[in-house]
Protein backbone atom coordinates (compact mmCIF):
# COMPACT_ATOMS: atom_id res chain seq x y z
CA UNK A 1 0.00 0.00 0.00
CA UNK A 2 1.22 3.22 -1.08
CA UNK A 3 1.23 5.30 2.34
CA UNK A 4 1.88 8.45 0.89
CA UNK A 5 -1.74 7.79 -1.73
CA UNK A 6 -2.66 7.24 1.54
CA UNK A 7 -2.29 10.46 3.57
CA UNK A 8 -2.95 12.49 -0.10
CA UNK A 9 -6.35 11.29 0.51
CA UNK A 10 -6.39 11.62 3.90
CA UNK A 11 -5.58 15.25 4.19
CA UNK A 12 -7.41 16.43 1.14
CA UNK A 13 -10.53 14.92 2.70
CA UNK A 14 -10.29 16.47 5.67
CA UNK A 15 -10.00 19.69 4.09
CA UNK A 16 -13.03 19.22 1.83
CA UNK A 17 -14.57 18.35 5.18
CA UNK A 18 -13.99 21.42 6.06
CA UNK A 19 -15.50 22.98 3.00
CA UNK A 20 -18.69 20.94 3.81
CA UNK A 21 -18.64 21.80 7.02
CA UNK A 22 -18.97 25.48 5.70
CA UNK A 23 -21.91 24.55 3.67
CA UNK A 24 -23.86 22.58 6.58
CA UNK A 25 -23.31 25.53 9.21
CA UNK A 26 -26.10 27.54 7.50
CA UNK A 27 -28.56 24.78 8.96
CA UNK A 28 -27.07 24.31 12.16
CA UNK A 29 -27.38 28.32 12.90
CA UNK A 30 -31.41 27.89 11.72
CA UNK A 31 -32.24 24.34 13.46
CA UNK A 32 -30.20 25.62 16.52
CA UNK A 33 -32.50 29.29 17.05
CA UNK A 34 -35.78 27.77 15.72
CA UNK A 35 -35.34 24.27 15.78
CA UNK A 36 -36.34 24.07 11.30
CA UNK A 37 -33.62 21.57 9.46
CA UNK A 38 -33.66 24.05 6.15
CA UNK A 39 -33.39 21.67 3.24
CA UNK A 40 -32.88 25.10 1.23
CA UNK A 41 -28.81 25.53 2.26
CA UNK A 42 -27.88 23.89 -1.07
CA UNK A 43 -29.29 26.47 -2.99
CA UNK A 44 -28.58 29.06 -0.62
CA UNK A 45 -24.99 28.52 -1.08
CA UNK A 46 -25.40 28.39 -4.69
CA UNK A 47 -27.20 31.56 -4.74
CA UNK A 48 -24.09 33.43 -2.24
CA UNK A 49 -21.95 32.24 -5.41
CA UNK A 50 -23.98 33.87 -7.90
CA UNK A 51 -24.86 36.90 -5.95
CA UNK A 52 -20.57 37.26 -5.23
CA UNK A 53 -20.27 36.35 -9.02
CA UNK A 54 -22.52 39.37 -10.33
CA UNK A 55 -20.79 41.18 -7.75
CA UNK A 56 -17.32 41.10 -8.90
CA UNK A 57 -17.21 39.41 -12.48
CA UNK A 58 -20.07 41.59 -13.76
CA UNK A 59 -20.22 44.68 -11.59
CA UNK A 60 -16.37 44.74 -11.55
CA UNK A 61 -16.30 45.64 -7.77
CA UNK A 62 -13.44 44.05 -6.20
CA UNK A 63 -12.95 40.76 -4.96
CA UNK A 64 -13.41 41.68 -1.57
CA UNK A 65 -15.84 44.01 -1.34
CA UNK A 66 -17.98 42.17 -3.81
CA UNK A 67 -18.06 39.49 -1.16
CA UNK A 68 -18.99 41.50 1.28
CA UNK A 69 -21.78 42.35 -1.02
CA UNK A 70 -23.00 39.04 -1.80
CA UNK A 71 -23.27 38.54 2.60
CA UNK A 72 -25.39 41.20 2.76
CA UNK A 73 -27.66 40.06 0.06
CA UNK A 74 -27.63 36.86 1.01
CA UNK A 75 -28.40 38.24 4.62
CA UNK A 76 -31.36 40.13 3.56
CA UNK A 77 -32.43 36.78 0.98
CA UNK A 78 -32.58 35.09 4.55
CA UNK A 79 -34.90 37.73 6.55
CA UNK A 80 -36.65 38.06 3.68
CA UNK A 81 -37.20 34.07 3.18
CA UNK A 82 -38.22 33.85 6.94
CA UNK A 83 -40.57 36.85 6.95
CA UNK A 84 -42.60 35.96 4.02
CA UNK A 85 -42.15 31.78 4.27
CA UNK A 86 -41.50 30.55 7.40
CA UNK A 87 -43.19 32.94 9.57
CA UNK A 88 -46.48 32.30 7.88
CA UNK A 89 -45.90 28.49 9.21
CA UNK A 90 -45.36 29.12 12.70
CA UNK A 91 -47.25 26.24 14.68
CA UNK A 92 -47.42 23.98 11.63
CA UNK A 93 -46.41 20.92 11.95
CA UNK A 94 -42.76 20.58 11.18
CA UNK A 95 -43.13 17.90 8.25
CA UNK A 96 -44.80 20.48 6.42
CA UNK A 97 -41.63 23.33 7.48
CA UNK A 98 -39.31 20.72 6.08
CA UNK A 99 -41.55 20.47 2.73
CA UNK A 100 -41.36 23.72 2.37
CA UNK A 101 -37.76 24.22 2.39
CA UNK A 102 -37.22 22.04 0.11
CA UNK A 103 -39.63 23.43 -2.51
CA UNK A 104 -37.58 26.83 -2.07
CA UNK A 105 -34.78 24.50 -2.43
CA UNK A 106 -35.94 23.23 -5.72
CA UNK A 107 -37.38 26.43 -6.94
CA UNK A 108 -34.03 27.93 -6.35
CA UNK A 109 -32.06 25.01 -8.18
CA UNK A 110 -34.71 26.13 -11.06
CA UNK A 111 -34.57 29.97 -10.90
CA UNK A 112 -30.32 29.99 -10.13
CA UNK A 113 -30.12 29.00 -14.18
CA UNK A 114 -32.65 30.61 -15.32
CA UNK A 115 -31.65 33.97 -14.22
CA UNK A 116 -28.01 33.54 -14.40
CA UNK A 117 -27.47 31.09 -17.45
CA UNK A 118 -26.65 27.53 -17.46
CA UNK A 119 -23.36 27.81 -18.21
CA UNK A 120 -20.84 27.48 -15.06
CA UNK A 121 -19.47 30.93 -14.39
CA UNK A 122 -15.52 30.86 -13.55
CA UNK A 123 -14.83 32.75 -10.17
CA UNK A 124 -11.19 33.85 -9.32
CA UNK A 125 -10.46 34.19 -6.23
CA UNK A 126 -6.85 34.29 -6.78
CA UNK A 127 -5.74 31.01 -5.30
CA UNK A 128 -3.16 29.45 -7.53
CA UNK A 129 -3.89 26.02 -9.10
CA UNK A 130 -0.58 24.69 -8.52
CA UNK A 131 -0.84 22.31 -5.33
CA UNK A 132 1.39 22.34 -2.34
CA UNK A 133 4.16 19.76 -2.07
CA UNK A 134 4.98 18.04 0.97
CA UNK A 135 7.60 15.22 0.52
CA UNK A 136 5.19 13.01 -1.83
CA UNK A 137 1.90 14.33 -0.69
CA UNK A 138 -0.27 16.86 -2.83
CA UNK A 139 -2.26 19.14 -1.37
CA UNK A 140 -4.81 21.15 -3.23
CA UNK A 141 -4.48 24.89 -2.23
CA UNK A 142 -7.92 25.55 -2.89
CA UNK A 143 -8.69 23.28 -0.72
CA UNK A 144 -6.64 24.57 2.12
CA UNK A 145 -7.53 28.08 1.94
CA UNK A 146 -11.16 26.42 2.10
CA UNK A 147 -10.63 24.43 5.26
CA UNK A 148 -9.13 27.13 6.55
CA UNK A 149 -12.38 29.58 6.03
CA UNK A 150 -14.21 26.68 7.14
CA UNK A 151 -12.48 26.39 10.87
CA UNK A 152 -12.92 30.32 10.96
CA UNK A 153 -16.61 30.74 10.47
CA UNK A 154 -17.01 27.93 12.44
CA UNK A 155 -14.78 29.12 15.38
CA UNK A 156 -16.77 32.75 14.75
CA UNK A 157 -20.26 31.03 14.88
CA UNK A 158 -19.14 29.53 18.28
CA UNK A 159 -18.34 32.84 19.59
CA UNK A 160 -21.48 33.93 18.41
CA UNK A 161 -23.50 31.72 20.31
CA UNK A 162 -21.63 33.04 23.70
CA UNK A 163 -22.86 36.12 22.62
CA UNK A 164 -26.32 38.21 24.48
CA UNK A 165 -27.51 38.20 21.25
CA UNK A 166 -26.29 34.21 20.46
CA UNK A 167 -27.63 33.11 24.17
CA UNK A 168 -30.96 34.84 23.26
CA UNK A 169 -30.99 32.38 19.95
CA UNK A 170 -30.15 29.57 22.01
CA UNK A 171 -33.12 30.25 24.38
CA UNK A 172 -35.82 30.58 21.53
CA UNK A 173 -34.49 27.31 20.57
CA UNK A 174 -35.15 26.08 23.89
CA UNK A 175 -38.84 27.26 24.51
CA UNK A 176 -40.61 29.86 22.02
CA UNK A 177 -43.32 30.77 24.89
CA UNK A 178 -40.88 30.95 27.53
CA UNK A 179 -38.54 33.59 25.43
CA UNK A 180 -41.32 36.06 24.51
CA UNK A 181 -42.63 35.63 28.27
CA UNK A 182 -39.49 37.84 28.86
CA UNK A 183 -39.29 40.03 26.74
CA UNK A 184 -37.48 38.08 23.51
CA UNK A 185 -38.57 38.54 20.31
CA UNK A 186 -38.79 34.74 18.66
CA UNK A 187 -39.68 36.04 15.55
CA UNK A 188 -37.08 38.28 15.13
CA UNK A 189 -34.31 35.97 16.44
CA UNK A 190 -35.39 33.56 14.07
CA UNK A 191 -35.17 36.39 11.18
CA UNK A 192 -31.45 36.86 12.06
CA UNK A 193 -30.68 32.90 12.38
CA UNK A 194 -31.80 32.76 8.88
CA UNK A 195 -29.73 35.64 7.90
CA UNK A 196 -26.94 34.11 9.31
CA UNK A 197 -27.48 31.54 7.49
CA UNK A 198 -27.39 32.92 4.27
CA UNK A 199 -24.58 35.37 5.17
CA UNK A 200 -22.27 31.79 6.19
CA UNK A 201 -23.98 30.32 2.41
CA UNK A 202 -21.81 33.22 0.91
CA UNK A 203 -18.69 31.85 2.29
CA UNK A 204 -19.17 28.05 1.41
CA UNK A 205 -20.48 29.43 -2.27
CA UNK A 206 -17.30 31.30 -3.22
CA UNK A 207 -14.49 28.88 -1.90
CA UNK A 208 -16.48 25.51 -3.44
CA UNK A 209 -17.49 28.28 -6.72
CA UNK A 210 -13.89 29.21 -6.99
CA UNK A 211 -12.98 25.02 -7.13
CA UNK A 212 -15.80 23.84 -9.32
CA UNK A 213 -17.06 26.71 -11.14
CA UNK A 214 -20.54 28.43 -10.68
CA UNK A 215 -23.54 26.57 -11.86
CA UNK A 216 -26.61 24.87 -10.10
CA UNK A 217 -24.57 21.70 -9.33
CA UNK A 218 -23.35 23.49 -6.18
CA UNK A 219 -26.68 23.20 -4.92
CA UNK A 220 -25.68 19.52 -4.66
CA UNK A 221 -23.71 20.59 -1.85
CA UNK A 222 -26.74 20.10 0.21
CA UNK A 223 -26.15 16.17 0.71
CA UNK A 224 -23.09 15.76 1.96
CA UNK A 225 -23.63 19.01 4.14
CA UNK A 226 -26.74 17.10 5.36
CA UNK A 227 -24.25 14.03 5.83
CA UNK A 228 -22.33 16.30 8.23
CA UNK A 229 -25.39 17.64 10.25
CA UNK A 230 -26.86 14.30 10.94
CA UNK A 231 -23.67 12.83 11.97
CA UNK A 232 -22.52 16.10 13.85
CA UNK A 233 -25.92 16.77 15.39
CA UNK A 234 -28.11 19.02 14.15
CA UNK A 235 -27.65 21.88 16.68
CA UNK A 236 -24.09 21.45 17.69
CA UNK A 237 -20.98 23.56 16.22
CA UNK A 238 -18.94 21.63 17.10
CA UNK A 239 -20.61 18.62 15.42
CA UNK A 240 -20.10 20.40 11.89
CA UNK A 241 -16.46 20.44 12.96
CA UNK A 242 -15.96 17.27 13.95
CA UNK A 243 -18.66 15.35 11.29
CA UNK A 244 -17.31 17.45 8.52
CA UNK A 245 -13.70 15.55 8.98
CA UNK A 246 -15.55 12.66 9.29
CA UNK A 247 -17.55 12.98 6.14
CA UNK A 248 -14.56 14.35 4.17
CA UNK A 249 -12.47 11.53 5.00
CA UNK A 250 -14.50 9.16 4.57
CA UNK A 251 -15.43 10.38 1.24
CA UNK A 252 -12.28 10.70 0.36
CA UNK A 253 -10.16 7.74 1.61
CA UNK A 254 -12.58 4.66 0.96
CA UNK A 255 -13.41 6.19 -3.07
CA UNK A 256 -9.97 6.87 -3.34
CA UNK A 257 -9.84 2.76 -3.09
CA UNK A 258 -12.61 1.61 -4.04
CA UNK A 259 -13.62 3.76 -7.20
CA UNK A 260 -10.93 1.93 -9.61
CA UNK A 261 -12.31 -1.48 -8.96
CA UNK A 262 -15.95 -0.55 -8.78
CA UNK A 263 -15.47 2.52 -11.78
CA UNK A 264 -16.53 5.69 -9.32
CA UNK A 265 -19.49 6.97 -7.46
CA UNK A 266 -18.60 5.52 -3.99
CA UNK A 267 -18.21 9.33 -2.56
CA UNK A 268 -22.30 9.24 -2.87
CA UNK A 269 -22.45 5.99 -1.81
CA UNK A 270 -20.10 6.53 1.32
CA UNK A 271 -22.25 9.85 2.28
CA UNK A 272 -25.71 7.85 2.21
CA UNK A 273 -23.93 5.44 4.21
CA UNK A 274 -22.95 7.90 6.93
CA UNK A 275 -26.93 8.90 6.96
CA UNK A 276 -28.87 6.16 7.14
CA UNK A 277 -26.66 4.50 9.98
CA UNK A 278 -26.35 7.60 12.20
CA UNK A 279 -30.04 7.91 12.07
CA UNK A 280 -30.14 3.82 12.62
CA UNK A 281 -27.44 3.87 15.55
CA UNK A 282 -27.23 7.32 17.16
CA UNK A 283 -30.36 9.52 16.02
CA UNK A 284 -28.61 12.53 17.82
CA UNK A 285 -25.98 12.42 15.59
CA UNK A 286 -22.82 12.67 18.23
CA UNK A 287 -22.82 16.25 19.61
CA UNK A 288 -26.57 16.73 19.12
CA UNK A 289 -28.73 17.29 22.45
CA UNK A 290 -30.91 15.20 23.80
CA UNK A 291 -33.98 16.52 25.39
CA UNK A 292 -32.90 16.73 29.16
CA UNK A 293 -35.12 14.34 31.08
CA UNK A 294 -34.60 14.74 34.95
CA UNK A 295 -35.71 12.05 37.33
CA UNK B 1 -55.01 83.41 50.08
CA UNK B 2 -57.77 80.84 50.87
CA UNK B 3 -58.44 80.18 47.20
CA UNK B 4 -54.53 79.12 47.19
CA UNK B 5 -54.31 76.85 49.99
CA UNK B 6 -57.85 75.46 48.79
CA UNK B 7 -55.94 74.40 45.46
CA UNK B 8 -52.89 72.69 47.60
CA UNK B 9 -55.57 70.86 49.20
CA UNK B 10 -57.44 69.74 46.51
CA UNK B 11 -54.29 68.87 44.45
CA UNK B 12 -53.58 65.49 46.19
CA UNK B 13 -56.73 64.36 45.84
CA UNK B 14 -57.12 65.37 42.43
CA UNK B 15 -53.64 63.09 41.66
CA UNK B 16 -55.06 60.22 43.30
CA UNK B 17 -57.78 59.93 41.17
CA UNK B 18 -56.58 60.88 37.98
CA UNK B 19 -53.17 58.25 38.21
CA UNK B 20 -54.57 55.11 36.97
CA UNK B 21 -54.14 51.82 38.99
CA UNK B 22 -50.87 49.75 37.82
CA UNK B 23 -53.48 47.37 35.99
CA UNK B 24 -56.82 47.72 35.32
CA UNK B 25 -58.31 45.03 33.51
CA UNK B 26 -62.45 45.40 32.87
CA UNK B 27 -64.60 42.88 31.52
CA UNK B 28 -62.58 41.23 29.49
CA UNK B 29 -63.71 37.81 27.74
CA UNK B 30 -61.04 35.22 26.10
CA UNK B 31 -62.01 32.47 23.87
CA UNK B 32 -59.53 29.48 23.11
CA UNK B 33 -60.23 28.70 18.87
CA UNK B 34 -63.04 31.03 18.70
CA UNK B 35 -65.34 28.70 20.55
CA UNK B 36 -64.18 27.64 23.88
CA UNK B 37 -64.84 30.78 26.46
CA UNK B 38 -62.07 30.67 29.24
CA UNK B 39 -63.09 33.77 30.95
CA UNK B 40 -65.79 35.56 30.95
CA UNK B 41 -65.63 39.28 31.93
CA UNK B 42 -63.15 39.35 34.29
CA UNK B 43 -62.34 42.37 35.86
CA UNK B 44 -59.48 43.07 38.43
CA UNK B 45 -57.14 45.85 39.41
CA UNK B 46 -53.29 45.97 41.24
CA UNK B 47 -52.17 49.08 42.15
CA UNK B 48 -48.50 49.91 42.25
CA UNK B 49 -46.49 47.96 44.40
CA UNK B 50 -49.76 45.94 45.27
CA UNK B 51 -49.85 42.14 46.03
CA UNK B 52 -53.10 40.28 44.68
CA UNK B 53 -54.16 36.28 44.30
CA UNK B 54 -55.97 34.92 41.82
CA UNK B 55 -57.64 31.93 43.50
CA UNK B 56 -59.97 29.28 41.81
CA UNK B 57 -59.85 25.22 41.17
CA UNK B 58 -58.67 23.83 38.15
CA UNK B 59 -59.86 25.51 34.51
CA UNK B 60 -60.91 28.45 36.36
CA UNK B 61 -59.91 30.41 33.75
CA UNK B 62 -56.76 32.35 36.33
CA UNK B 63 -53.87 31.09 33.45
CA UNK B 64 -56.20 32.71 30.86
CA UNK B 65 -56.11 35.85 32.72
CA UNK B 66 -52.50 35.78 33.15
CA UNK B 67 -52.11 34.64 29.40
CA UNK B 68 -54.06 38.12 28.55
CA UNK B 69 -52.39 40.08 30.36
CA UNK B 70 -48.60 39.08 29.10
CA UNK B 71 -49.97 38.73 25.81
CA UNK B 72 -49.22 34.60 25.46
CA UNK B 73 -52.79 33.74 24.26
CA UNK B 74 -51.58 33.80 20.47
CA UNK B 75 -49.70 30.46 20.82
CA UNK B 76 -52.78 28.94 22.19
CA UNK B 77 -54.87 30.22 19.45
CA UNK B 78 -55.99 32.60 22.41
CA UNK B 79 -58.27 36.19 21.54
CA UNK B 80 -59.66 38.63 23.40
CA UNK B 81 -63.13 39.30 22.42
CA UNK B 82 -64.11 42.43 24.54
CA UNK B 83 -62.83 44.32 27.26
CA UNK B 84 -59.75 46.23 27.99
CA UNK B 85 -56.20 45.77 29.71
CA UNK B 86 -54.53 48.71 30.67
CA UNK B 87 -50.98 49.02 32.49
CA UNK B 88 -51.17 52.68 33.78
CA UNK B 89 -53.89 53.99 32.06
CA UNK B 90 -52.50 52.72 28.51
CA UNK B 91 -53.98 49.74 26.47
CA UNK B 92 -51.15 47.34 26.19
CA UNK B 93 -54.11 44.82 24.32
CA UNK B 94 -52.80 45.36 20.19
CA UNK B 95 -48.89 44.80 21.71
CA UNK B 96 -46.90 42.09 21.08
CA UNK B 97 -45.65 40.27 24.37
CA UNK B 98 -41.97 41.37 23.99
CA UNK B 99 -43.24 44.82 23.79
CA UNK B 100 -45.09 44.50 27.08
CA UNK B 101 -42.25 43.36 28.69
CA UNK B 102 -40.59 46.30 27.93
CA UNK B 103 -42.87 48.15 29.32
CA UNK B 104 -42.90 46.05 32.71
CA UNK B 105 -44.49 42.77 32.21
CA UNK B 106 -43.55 40.13 32.89
CA UNK B 107 -45.21 36.38 33.09
CA UNK B 108 -43.38 33.70 34.82
CA UNK B 109 -45.26 30.61 33.51
CA UNK B 110 -46.76 27.54 35.25
CA UNK B 111 -44.23 24.76 35.12
CA UNK B 112 -41.34 26.56 35.33
CA UNK B 113 -40.39 26.83 31.78
CA UNK B 114 -36.32 27.66 32.29
CA UNK B 115 -34.18 27.08 29.28
CA UNK B 116 -33.16 23.76 30.03
CA UNK B 117 -29.72 23.79 27.62
CA UNK B 118 -28.58 26.65 29.18
CA UNK B 119 -27.10 27.51 32.20
CA UNK B 120 -29.10 29.38 35.13
CA UNK B 121 -26.15 32.64 34.29
CA UNK B 122 -26.96 32.40 30.66
CA UNK B 123 -30.63 31.44 31.76
CA UNK B 124 -30.44 34.80 33.32
CA UNK B 125 -28.60 36.99 30.58
CA UNK B 126 -31.33 35.82 27.67
CA UNK B 127 -33.54 37.58 30.01
CA UNK B 128 -32.09 41.05 30.45
CA UNK B 129 -32.22 43.61 27.17
CA UNK B 130 -29.43 43.13 24.74
CA UNK B 131 -28.96 46.68 24.64
CA UNK B 132 -28.96 46.79 28.22
CA UNK B 133 -25.63 48.15 30.24
CA UNK B 134 -22.70 45.35 31.13
CA UNK B 135 -22.82 47.26 34.73
CA UNK B 136 -26.38 46.41 35.26
CA UNK B 137 -26.48 42.90 33.96
CA UNK B 138 -23.96 42.39 36.87
CA UNK B 139 -26.02 44.33 39.25
CA UNK B 140 -29.41 42.36 38.92
CA UNK B 141 -27.57 39.07 38.47
CA UNK B 142 -25.70 39.62 41.40
CA UNK B 143 -29.63 40.65 42.96
CA UNK B 144 -31.10 37.34 41.77
CA UNK B 145 -28.31 35.90 43.46
CA UNK B 146 -28.79 37.64 46.68
CA UNK B 147 -32.71 36.86 46.67
CA UNK B 148 -31.53 32.51 45.95
CA UNK B 149 -28.01 31.91 46.86
CA UNK B 150 -28.53 28.42 45.57
CA UNK B 151 -28.49 29.25 42.29
CA UNK B 152 -25.55 30.70 42.53
CA UNK B 153 -23.86 27.55 43.48
CA UNK B 154 -25.50 25.74 40.78
CA UNK B 155 -24.94 28.55 38.06
CA UNK B 156 -22.85 26.50 35.60
CA UNK B 157 -25.00 23.35 35.37
CA UNK B 158 -27.64 23.41 32.78
CA UNK B 159 -30.88 24.45 34.23
CA UNK B 160 -32.73 21.26 32.87
CA UNK B 161 -30.64 19.21 35.55
CA UNK B 162 -31.39 21.77 38.25
CA UNK B 163 -34.60 20.35 40.86
CA UNK B 164 -38.15 21.72 40.57
CA UNK B 165 -37.46 24.84 43.47
CA UNK B 166 -34.39 25.46 41.63
CA UNK B 167 -35.48 25.81 38.23
CA UNK B 168 -38.63 27.59 40.11
CA UNK B 169 -36.01 30.10 41.70
CA UNK B 170 -34.73 30.41 38.29
CA UNK B 171 -38.09 31.08 36.39
CA UNK B 172 -38.69 34.02 38.95
CA UNK B 173 -35.06 35.72 39.26
CA UNK B 174 -35.51 35.32 34.88
CA UNK B 175 -38.09 37.55 35.40
CA UNK B 176 -36.82 39.84 37.55
CA UNK B 177 -33.91 40.29 35.18
CA UNK B 178 -36.27 42.56 33.00
CA UNK B 179 -36.98 45.29 35.72
CA UNK B 180 -40.61 44.18 35.89
CA UNK B 181 -43.84 46.68 36.95
CA UNK B 182 -45.87 43.60 37.24
CA UNK B 183 -44.95 40.19 38.32
CA UNK B 184 -47.44 37.51 37.40
CA UNK B 185 -46.71 33.99 38.70
CA UNK B 186 -48.23 31.29 37.68
CA UNK B 187 -48.62 28.40 40.26
CA UNK B 188 -44.89 28.97 41.72
CA UNK B 189 -46.00 26.58 44.62
CA UNK B 190 -46.24 23.62 42.09
CA UNK B 191 -45.19 20.60 42.86
CA UNK B 192 -43.00 21.85 45.15
CA UNK B 193 -42.22 20.51 49.04
CA UNK B 194 -44.17 22.40 51.14
CA UNK B 195 -41.04 24.21 53.49
CA UNK B 196 -39.69 25.29 49.84
CA UNK B 197 -43.34 26.76 48.80
CA UNK B 198 -42.59 28.54 52.13
CA UNK B 199 -38.66 29.97 51.29
CA UNK B 200 -40.45 31.06 47.56
CA UNK B 201 -43.29 32.51 49.09
CA UNK B 202 -40.86 34.53 51.83
CA UNK B 203 -38.68 36.08 48.95
CA UNK B 204 -42.02 37.01 46.90
CA UNK B 205 -43.00 39.15 49.31
CA UNK B 206 -39.54 40.20 49.99
CA UNK B 207 -39.08 41.45 46.14
CA UNK B 208 -42.73 42.91 46.44
CA UNK B 209 -41.61 45.29 49.86
CA UNK B 210 -37.94 46.32 48.51
CA UNK B 211 -38.88 46.55 44.69
CA UNK B 212 -41.86 48.09 44.75
CA UNK B 213 -43.02 45.58 42.24
CA UNK B 214 -46.95 44.85 42.12
CA UNK B 215 -47.49 41.54 42.00
CA UNK B 216 -49.81 39.47 40.65
CA UNK B 217 -50.50 35.59 42.47
CA UNK B 218 -52.21 32.72 40.72
CA UNK B 219 -52.29 29.97 43.09
CA UNK B 220 -54.44 26.52 43.87
CA UNK B 221 -52.92 26.37 47.09
CA UNK B 222 -54.75 29.50 48.63
CA UNK B 223 -53.83 28.70 52.47
CA UNK B 224 -50.16 29.63 51.07
CA UNK B 225 -51.56 32.68 48.56
CA UNK B 226 -54.07 34.72 51.33
CA UNK B 227 -50.56 34.63 53.63
CA UNK B 228 -48.77 36.87 51.72
CA UNK B 229 -50.79 39.04 49.40
CA UNK B 230 -53.52 41.85 50.52
CA UNK B 231 -56.20 41.54 48.23
CA UNK B 232 -57.89 37.97 46.46
CA UNK B 233 -59.74 37.44 43.94
CA UNK B 234 -62.10 34.33 43.18
CA UNK B 235 -62.27 32.76 39.87
CA UNK B 236 -64.94 30.34 39.27
CA UNK B 237 -65.69 29.05 35.89
CA UNK B 238 -64.41 32.43 34.03
CA UNK B 239 -65.94 34.61 36.46
CA UNK B 240 -64.87 36.59 39.50
CA UNK B 241 -67.19 35.11 42.24
CA UNK B 242 -65.37 36.71 45.25
CA UNK B 243 -62.96 40.04 46.06
CA UNK B 244 -61.48 41.37 49.01
CA UNK B 245 -59.28 41.59 51.47
CA UNK B 246 -57.08 38.33 52.09
CA UNK B 247 -58.51 38.67 55.68
CA UNK B 248 -61.52 38.72 55.01
CA UNK B 249 -61.37 36.32 52.63
CA UNK B 250 -60.35 33.90 55.04
CA UNK B 251 -62.73 34.08 57.47
CA UNK B 252 -65.44 33.26 54.79
CA UNK B 253 -67.01 30.30 55.48
CA UNK B 254 -67.70 29.18 51.69
CA UNK B 255 -63.92 29.83 51.00
CA UNK B 256 -62.50 27.95 53.93
CA UNK B 257 -65.21 24.85 52.67
CA UNK B 258 -63.81 24.71 49.24
CA UNK B 259 -60.01 26.57 49.40
CA UNK B 260 -58.91 26.59 52.64
CA UNK B 261 -59.64 22.97 52.99
CA UNK B 262 -63.25 22.85 55.30
CA UNK B 263 -63.22 23.81 59.49
CA UNK B 264 -63.68 19.78 59.99
CA UNK B 265 -67.17 20.14 60.57
CA UNK B 266 -68.21 18.52 57.45
CA UNK B 267 -71.47 16.47 56.62
CA UNK B 268 -70.03 13.78 54.28
CA UNK B 269 -73.71 12.49 53.47
CA UNK B 270 -74.42 16.14 52.09
CA UNK B 271 -71.12 17.05 50.71
CA UNK B 272 -72.37 16.59 46.80
CA UNK B 273 -75.15 18.27 47.19
CA UNK B 274 -73.85 20.82 49.00
CA UNK B 275 -71.20 21.88 46.89
CA UNK B 276 -73.67 21.65 43.67
CA UNK B 277 -75.71 24.01 45.65
CA UNK B 278 -72.62 26.39 46.66
CA UNK B 279 -71.02 26.62 43.06
CA UNK B 280 -70.94 29.50 41.48
CA UNK B 281 -72.68 29.00 37.92
CA UNK B 282 -73.26 31.76 36.00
Amino acid sequence: MDIAYFIELLINGALTGMMYGLAALGIVLIYKSSGVPNLAQGAMVMLGAYFAWIAAAQWGIPLPFAIALAVVGMFLFGLFTERFLLRRMVGQPIIMIVMLTLGLEILLRGLGPGLFGAAPKSLDIGIGLAPIIIGDVFINRSYLVGAIVGVIMIGLALLFFRTRLGTKLRAVSDDHVASWSVGISVERAIAISWGLAGASAVAAGVMWGSVQGIDWTLSLLLFPAVAVVILGGLDSIYGVLVAGLIVGILGSVIPGYVDPIVGGGTRDVVTSLIILLTIIFRPHGIFGREDIERV
Amino acid sequence: MTSETAQAEAEPQAATDIVPPLLRMSNVEVAYDKVFLAIKGVSLELNTGGMVALLGSNGAGKSTTLKTISGLLAPERGAVNRGSVELRGRDILPLPPPARVHLGIVHVLEGRHVFGHLTPDENLLAAFPTRGRRERLDELREQVYTYFPRLRERSRTKAGYLSGGEQQMLAIGRALMTEPNLLMLDEPSLGLAPMLVEEIFGIIREINKQQDVGILLVEQNAAAALEIVSDAYLLENGHVVMSGKADVLKQNPDVQEFYLGGTGKVDYHNVKHYRRRKRWLA
